[in-house]
C-alpha cells in the first residue's frame, strides 16, 4: 500500500500532514507513506516515520500540466492521496472533477458547497455563521458593518489569514495587505463570537461518514491555533446531520469544521475544511484514528485498532535530524535595511490561490449572509438630498478647495431629531437635543440647532459666548468639559440650564464660583468617566476610592440646584451595540450613585460621536427602549439630554476640491493629485467619505466605487492620501472636481491651514 | 461565621466518625461553610458593595451575562487573606483568596439576575504544592485549614445556565471548571459540594456535564 500526504508545513500554524503520516503508520505499520511537498524548506519532510518523499518545485513554477498527468500516473499505479493543503485539494477537484477513486479528497461540487464564509452545506446542523459582509460592498457599508458589531470584526482572505480590524484605519492596511497577497479583493468581513474555540474532524470515503470526532482546544499558541486539546465523541444531536450532509455533498476525505461554543453554549461555525485538521493525531491519541479509518474505507484493509492512550493530547517542539538527501536551503538574505527574514508561503501558496482563481472564479465568490442589495461596485448609495443640495449650487464658482453647506440637509437633520426628541417626551420626562458646538462651530448649523429647541452643548466659555452671539439664551446653554473655564472672564452672569463638572477639583471650583455668586446654573451634576473604555474625561469610578471620593463630592453639590449626570463616548468608536450596553451601565452607576449620596438625578445628558446613520436609523424602538428604561432606573429624571454629536454636523456639509494631474503607473495604477489635501479631511483616515465626480461635459454628477486610483493631495507630506483605491469615471481629466461628501462633522472643525502660504 | 467558629468545624479525625467507609477527602472539610462578606451597614460597605456590581456590569462590554467575571482575577491576585472579611476590606486588598473570589463572582452573578449559588471543591495537588502554599500563608499568618497533604479545599461559584444545569465558576483560575474531566491527576477536582436549595433535576440533583450533583452534600468526582 503506497499512500501520499501532502501539507507537511509544521510552523507554529502547522498542516496536518505529519500527524496524518503518524497516525498511518499507527493503523498501517507497513504502507509505504510518501511525502508530497512544494518546498524543501517545509520542515516536515524530515520526519522519521516517511518511507519517500515526492518534492515539487513550488506552486510559482510548477507546470500544473505537467504536474496533473504525474499525480494521475501516481493514482492509476494504487497509489492513495490524502491532501492536507485546503489549496491542493482545490486543485486536484479540479484535475479530477469526477474523482479517482485513490484520491481521499472532497470533489468539486462539496468545496463550492463549504466555501467560507456561507458554509452553504451547513444546514442542519447545530450552528450559526457569524454575520458577514462582501468586502464588494461599498466602503461606507463596510464602516457600518465595523460599527454594529463594536468594531471586533475580523478581514478574512477566501482561503487563508484573518486580520482583526478594531479601527477604519486598520480595515484599510488589512484589506491593502490581504489583497495584495491573494491577489483578489474577495474578502468579507465576519462578526467575532467570543467563547471557546471545537471542532469536529470526520472522514468520509463516497459519501459515507467513516467517523467522526470532536476535540475542544485547551490550549492555544499566540494565533490560536490548537496547541493541547481534549476529545470526545461527537453528540449524536451534531453526528446524524453531518451524516446526512456527508452524503449530501458525496464528500471523500478528511474534513473539519472549526467553531466557536459562545458564552451562552452556542455553537457557531466559522469555517469546514476540506482535509484533516493539524491535530488529526491528538485524536489518534484518544483513540480515533481517522486517517487510518479513511484508508480503510477506501482500500478495505482493515487497519490496526487504534488505543486511546488519553484523551487529552499536547504538543511538544521537537528538534529532529535533516535528511542528508535534502540539506536546508540558505536562509533568504533580508531586503536591505529591513528588519527579519520574509518566510512566509515557501511552497508558493497564494500563487496557487491566484491560478486557482483565474481558472474558476466563482470559486471564491462569497455567498452573501446579510442583506446585501448594494451594488457590488463599491459603489455608495448618495442620498438624494446630498444631490439636490449638490446639484443646487454653481460649482464652477467655487475657489477649491472649499466646503460646501448643504442647507437642505442640514435644515432636514435638525427638524427630524427635533421631531424624534417631541415624539419620546411622555409627561414625565422630557427629551430634547444638544447640538455640539465642538463638532461644527459654524453659525448656520448653531441657528439650526437653536430653531429647533436644541440646547447648546459647551466644552468652553468661547463657545457658550458663540452660541450666545448667535441668539441662545443662557438657560439653553449646558456647559461641560474640563476647559470650561476658558477664557477667563467670559462666564455667563445669567443662570445657565445646566453645568457637568468633570473631574473632583472641577466641582469644589464649581461649587465655590456658585457660592460666591459668579456662576449658576438650573442643573449641576458630574460627568462620570466609562469605565472599561478608555476615557479622559469626567469623574473616574475605576476603584472603590475613587467612587467614593465621587460619591463624597457629589454631597457637596449646591442642594437649590438640580442634580444630574453626563456621560459621553463616541458611538463610532466603540460601536453601536456597545454603547447601548454602555448606556446600561450607566444606568447602574447613576442609580448606585443616587442610593449612596441621597441626590436625586433630574437630568441625564449623554452622547454621543454617532455616526449619522446610526443615529437617524428609521428604528426609534431603541430610543424609546431607552426612555423607558431611565424612567425604570431613575424614576426622578425629568429630563434628558440627548447629545448626538457629529450625527448633526457631519452630513451637512462637503468638501469640494480639484483634480490637478493625473499620473498613470503600471497595472492600471493610477495617482491623481488634488488641490485639497488632509489638511482639510483629517478624519480621512477614521471615516470612509462618499465621494462624487462632477462630469466636466454634463456636470452630471458621479459616485465613485473602489477601483486602484490614489487621490494624492496637494501638500508635500508622504502620508498626505485623502482617499485610496477608488475609481475615477472615465473621461475624468485634470481641473474635474470631486466632491467629498461627509466633512461636515470634524473634518470641518478639526481642518488646519497648511501649505497655503 | 468568622474564621475561629468555622475551623472548630474542620474535621481532624474523619476515620472515627466514618469507620463504615474509608475516608474521603472531603470529610476534613464536612462542616466546613462556605465564605461570605460581612457587612458593617454603613456607607464604607455598601459603596464597596455597590462599587463591585456597577463595576462586573461595565465589564462585561456587551458580552453574554453568563460570561465569567474575569475582571475580578485581574483586579485582585489569589492569595492569603485574613477572614473574616467586610465588603469595605476585600475591595482594598490587592490579594484575596478563593473563598473571596467565589464570593464576588457569586454576587456578581445574582446582580445580573442569574442564579448562582456557593460551591465548594477538595482539589488534588502534590505534597510539594501544598508545602509551598503552607510557607506562603503562614508568612501572612493567615491559617492554612484549606491544606490537608496533597489534598486542598477550595471555593468556586455554580452557574445555572438551564433549568437544572451548571457550569462551575473557578474565580480563582478565571475559567470554568472542566466538567469533563478524567481521571485524578495534578489539579484535578476530587470532590464538590453546592449549596443550592430546591429539588433540582427531579431531586436527582444539579447537571454538571455527565453527571448529577446532589446540592448540600459532598459529590465524589474521583477518587
Amino acid at each position: 500500500m503506497r499512500i501520499y500526504v501532502s501539507g507537511l508545513y509544521s510552523g507554529g500554524n502547522p498542516q496536518p500532514g505529519v500527524g496524518i503520516v503518524r497516525s498511518l503508520r499507527q493503523g498501517f505499520p507497513d504502507a509505504q507513506i510518501v511525502g508530497v511537498e512544494y518546498s524543501n524548506r517545509v520542515a516536515g519532510i524530515h520526519w522519521n516515520e516517511l518511507d519517500d518523499l515526492w518534492i515539487q518545485r513550488p506552486w510559482d513554477e510548477l507546470d500544473l500540466d505537467r504536474y496533473a498527468d504525474r499525480v494521475r500516473e501516481a493514482l492509476d499505479a494504487g497509489g492513495l492521496w490524502i491532501s492536507g493543503s485546503d489549496l491542493e485539494a482545490m486543485w486536484l477537484a479540479s484535475v479530477f472533477p469526477d474523482g479517482h477513486p485513490n484520491l481521499l479528497a472532497p470533489p468539486t461540487g462539496a468545496l463550492k458547497r463549504i466555501a467560507k464564509p456561507a458554509v452553504e452545506a451547513h444546514d442542519g446542523l447545530p450552528v450559526a455563521i457569524p454575520t458577514y459582509v462582501s468586502t464588494d460592498l461599498p466602503d461606507w457599508e463596510l464602516h457600518a458593518f465595523c460599527r454594529a458589531h463594536n468594531w471586533r470584526v475580523w478581514l478574512k482572505g477566501p482561503y487563508y489569514d484573518a486580520a482583526r480590524v478594531p479601527g477604519w484605519d486598520v480595515f484599510m492596511a488589512a484589506r491593502s495587505a490581504l489583497t495584495k497577497v491573494w491577489a483578489t479583493d474577495k474578502l468579507f468581513l465576519q462578526a467575532h463570537v467570543s467563547g471557546y474555540e471545537e471542532s469536529v474532524m470526520l472522514c468520509a470515503y463516497k459519501g459515507e461518514l467513516l467517523g467522526c470526532v470532536s476535540m475542544r482546544k485547551r490550549d492555544v499558541t499566540a494565533e490560536g491555533k490548537t496547541w493541547a486539546g481534549d476529545i470526545s465523541e461527537v453528540d449524536p444531536e451534531f453526528e446524524k446531520p453531518l451524516r446526512r450532509i456527508v452524503r449530501e455533498l458525496n464528500w471523500t476525505g478528511g474534513g473539519e469544521l472549526e467553531m466557536v461554543r459562545d458564552a451562552a453554549g452556542k455553537l457557531w461555525l466559522l469555517e469546514m475544511n476540506p482535509r484533516f485538521p493539524a491535530w488529526v493525531h491528538g485524536a489518534t491519541i484518544g483513540g480515533h484514528n481517522l486517517p487510518a479509518l479513511l484508508v480503510q474505507g477506501a482500500t478495505g484493509v482493515k487497519a490496526r485498532p487504534a488505543e486511546r492512550q488519553a484523551h487529552e493530547f499536547t504538543r511538544v517542539v521537537l528538534e529532529v535530524p535533516v535528511r542528508p538527501e535534502f540539506p536546508l536551503p540558505a536562509l533568504p538574505e533580508p531586503f536591505a535595511g529591513a528588519v527579519g527574514h520574509s518566510m512566509k508561503h515557501p511552497s508558493g501558496l497564494p500563487s496557487l490561490a491566484e491560478r486557482l482563481h483565474k481558472a474558476d472564479a466563482e470559486m471564491i465568490e462569497i455567498v452573501e449572509g446579510e442583506p446585501s442589495e448594494k451594488e457590488a461596485d463599491g459603489k455608495p448609495h448618495i442620498p438624494e438630498m446630498y444631490l439636490t443640495d449638490i446639484g443646487g449650487m454653481e460649482l464652477e464658482k467655487v475657489q477649491t478647495p472649499e466646503f460646501l453647506f448643504l442647507g437642505k440637509t442640514a435644515e432636514g437633520l435638525f427638524k427630524r431629531a427635533a421631531d424624534r426628541a417631541h415624539r419620546l417626551s411622555t409627561n414625565e420626562v422630557q427629551v430634547v437635543s444638544g447640538y455640539s458646538i465642538k463638532t461644527n462651530p459654524d453659525e448656520r448649523l448653531i441657528r439650526l440647532a437653536l430653531e429647533n429647541s436644541f440646547y447648546g452643548e459647551c466644552i468652553s466659555l468661547a463657545e457658550a459666548q458663540k452660541a450666545i452671539d448667535v441668539g441662545f439664551r443662557a438657560d439653553q446653554i449646558i456647559l461641560n468639559g474640563p476647559g470650561k473655564w476658558w477664557p477667563e472672564g467670559m462666564m455667563p452672569k445669567e443662570r445657565m440650564h445646566a453645568v457637568f463638572c468633570d473631574s473632583v477639583a472641577d466641582l469644589d471650583r464649581c461649587v465655590a464660583a456658585i457660592e460666591a455668586g459668579e456662576m449658576s446654573s438650573k442643573h449641576v451634576g458630574v460627568r462620570i468617566r466609562t469605565p472599561n473604555v478608555t476615557s479622559r474625561f469626567g469623574i473616574p469610578l475605576d476603584s472603590p476610592e475613587t467612587f467614593t471620593k465621587l460619591v463624597e463630592a457629589v454631597k457637596r453639590l449646591p442642594t437649590d440646584s438640580a442634580f444630574g449626570i453626563h456621560f459621553h463616548m463616541a458611538s463610532s468608536n466603540i460601536g453601536v451595540a456597545g454603547w447601548w450596553h454602555l448606556f446600561e451601565s450607566m444606568l447602574k452607576w447613576c442609580k448606585a450613585i443616587e442610593s449612596l449620596t441621597g441626590r436625586t438625578i433630574e437630568i441625564l445628558d449623554m452622547g454621543g460621536g454617532w455616526f449619522p446613520d446610526d443615529w437617524h436609523s428609521d428604528d426609534e424602538s431603541k430610543f424609546a427602549k431607552a426612555v423607558e428604561t431611565v424612567r425604570a432606573m431613575l424614576p426622578n429624571v425629568r429630563q434628558i439630554v440627548s447629545e448626538p454629536g457629529k450625527a448633526m454636523a457631519q452630513p451637512s456639509m462637503a468638501l469640494a476640491m480639484r483634480i490637478l494631474e493625473i499620473q498613470e503607473h503600471e497595472e492600471d495604477y493610477v495617482e491623481a493629485v488634488v488641490d485639497a489635501s488632509i489638511a482639510e479631511l483629517p478624519m480621512h483616515a477614521f471615516q470612509p467619505h462618499r465621494i462624487l465626480r462632477q462630469c466636466g461635459e454634463t456636470g452630471a454628477l458621479q459616485p465613485l466605487g473602489r477601483g486602484k486610483t490614489h487621490l494624492m493631495g496637494r501638500l508635500c507630506m508622504e502620508h498626505d492620501i485623502v482617499a485610496a483605491n477608488v475609481s475615477l469615471p472615465e473621461g475624468t481629466r485634470a481641473g474635474d472636481m470631486l466632491i467629498f461628501c461627509d466633512a461636515g462633522g470634524y473634518d470641518r472643525s478639526m481642518s488646519y491651514v497648511f501649505g497655503r502660504g | 461565621m468568622y474564621l475561629e467558629e468555622a475551623e472548630a468545624r474542620v474535621e481532624t479525625r474523619p476515620e472515627e466518625r466514618t469507620q463504615a467507609r474509608p475516608p474521603l477527602p472531603s470529610d476534613r472539610w464536612q462542616e466546613f461553610p462556605h465564605s461570605a462578606f460581612s457587612h458593617h451597614g454603613e456607607a464604607c460597605c455598601e459603596i464597596a458593595r455597590q462599587w463591585v456590581l456597577a463595576m462586573d456590569y461595565a465589564q462585561l462590554n456587551g458580552g453574554e451575562l453568563t460570561s465569567g467575571p474575569r475582571w475580578i482575577r485581574a483586579k485582585y491576585k489569589w492569595g492569603p487573606s485574613p477572614w473574616p472579611m467586610h465588603w469595605c476590606e476585600v475591595v482594598k486588598r490587592k490579594v484575596i483568596d478563593c473563598g473571596a473570589h467565589a464570593a464576588l463572582a457569586n454576587e456578581a452573578f445574582r446582580a445580573r439576575g442569574l442564579t448562582s449559588f456557593p460551591a465548594q471543591l477538595v482539589q488534588r495537588y502534590s505534597e510539594a504544592a501544598t508545602e509551598q502554599w503552607q510557607g506562603k500563608w503562614q508568612e501572612e499568618d493567615v491559617s492554612c485549614h484549606w491544606l490537608d497533604g496533597e489534598h486542598i479545599y477550595h471555593e468556586a461559584t455554580a452557574l445555572l445556565v438551564g433549568d437544572d444545569e451548571v457550569k462551575i465558576w473557578d474565580g480563582s483560575a478565571g475559567s470554568w471548571v472542566n466538567a469533563r474531566q478524567q481521571g485524578s491527576g495534578y489539579g484535578s477536582l476530587i470532590a464538590v459540594r453546592i449549596f443550592a436549595e430546591g429539588q433540582y433535576g427531579g431531586g436527582d440533583g444539579l447537571r454538571w456535564g455527565e453527571r448529577r450533583l446532589k446540592p448540600g452534600v459532598w459529590n465524589q468526582i474521583a477518587g
